[in-house]
């Protein structure tokens, strides 16, 4: 659905206003660890958290944590952002967080384990330079994590 | 190392991440479809094996697009917004009228879920829709603080969507959309809400929080914050 030609001139032109150049240089990992060895974590920008943790405010760059070991089904989402459809995730967390989807691959064998603590942010309004303090701090704790690789979702 | 959904091509083009999977999906919907768990082990699983690739920036597009659902085929809508005899003209009383017929479908809904997502503001969905309508009502009363505000209309959204969803069934977000924009009172009320954000300087900037630019037709205001704000009052008069 998300093809630019689909979509009426007003939300094309402001989804081509997100676009920007590349934050620097191109960072590339390469591949050391099969997947049945690689230790993953999620981190969404979807506003997700739990009702007792800091809801995000307007325009926020900070992140909460989300303990693999919570039921995800308790995750309510506080996005500022009025543009994206909710019934999906209302019905189905993992369409936006799919944290069983990734037990069930660790189950499975088809990755080696999953990290301790996930990750939301809240993607709305702030210009990307804007993360960059809480992001360098996130990467210290999926180092002492052992997280291999990080899967990213939007919404 | 990262791999990641994007669902704008066109963004991911131009920023040039690591490893990303562009999916046609609605935005909102990164997995594809809700409940339908082979499907999300598809995309994730593409996702995945692009980190077996030795050299980049790749991006790939996701073959298939999200099982289509139609508004044919859709739970028929639970909910009567045609205003009833006792309706006295107000806001409040077409909103709290049109909550209570909301009361039993968010109920079942939350029975067959077994979860809600209502509750990022800590108030009862009685308050919300009465604070909502009685400033709507009287305008030189002092206006919701901001901060309540933002969680209280998600709230206020989040109660709605879930009693129009609560039969079993696939529901086509386009559907969602119009029930709950274009027919409830509580839709009419956010985008009364929008207009007077508009129309005020110094609230322009949380306009686009209020009601989608779908509902409004249009740009809803300024896109990006150059640096982070904390504004969480507004003025009592206007």
């Amino acid at each position: 659905m998300v093809r630019l030609a689909d979509l009426p001139e007003w939300e094309r032109e402001h989804l081509l206003s997100k676009q920007l150049p590349p934050l620097g240089p191109l960072q590339w990992v390469s591949n050391t660890k099969p997947m049945s060895e690689k230790r993953v974590a999620l981190i969404t920008t979807a506003g997700l958290h739990f009702r007792d943790d800091q809801a995000f405010e307007f325009a926020d760059a900070s992140f909460r944590a989300i303990p693999g070991d919570e039921n995800a089904d308790n995750l309510v989402m506080s996005h500022s952002s009025a543009n994206f459809d909710r019934s999906g995730f209302q019905e189905d967390v993992n369409l936006v967080f799919p944290l069983d989807r990734f037990k069930e691959l660790a189950s499975d064998g088809v990755i080696g384990s999953l990290a301790d603590i996930h990750y939301s942010f809240m993607g709305a309004g702030l210009l990307p330079e804007l993360y960059e303090g809480s992001v360098r701090g996130l990467a210290g704790m999926l180092k002492k994590d052992r997280v291999d690789a990080v899967f990213l979702t939007p919404v | 190392m990262t791999t990641g959904i994007s669902l704008v091509r066109e963004n991911a083009e131009s920023l040039r991440p690591p490893r990303t999977l562009w999916v046609s999906f609605p935005l909102g919907r990164p997995l594809g479809k809700p409940g339908d768990s082979a499907f999300q082990h598809a995309v994730i699983e593409h996702a995945l094996d692009l980190l077996e690739r030795d050299q980049g920036p790749v991006l790939e597009d996701f073959p298939l697009d999200a099982p289509a659902v139609s508004v044919e085929q859709a739970p028929a809508c639970p909910i009567s917004f045609a205003r009833p005899m006792q309706d006295d003209g107000s806001w409040t009383a077409r909103l709290r009228n049109e909550l209570l017929e909301m009361k039993p479908w968010y109920d079942l809904g939350r029975r067959r879920r077994g979860r809600t997502t209502v509750g990022v503001s800590n108030s009862s969905i009685d308050e919300i829709v009465q604070k909502l309508a009685s400033w709507l009502d009287d305008r030189e009363s002092p206006f919701p603080d901001l901060k309540w505000f933002k969680y209280a209309i998600e709230d206020a959204k989040a109660y709605y969507t879930e009693a129009l969803t609560a039969q079993p069934g696939d529901y086509p977000p386009e559907l969602v959309f119009r029930q709950l924009w274009h027919e409830s009172g509580l839709g009419a009320a956010l985008r009364a809400y929008y207009q007077y954000f508009r129309a005020h300087t110094e609230l322009q900037l949380f306009a686009r929080i209020v009601a989608p630019r779908e509902a409004i037709g249009g740009a809803t205001g300024e896109e990006v914050i150059h640096t982070p704000i904390d504004k969480t009052s507004a003025p009592d008069k206007h």
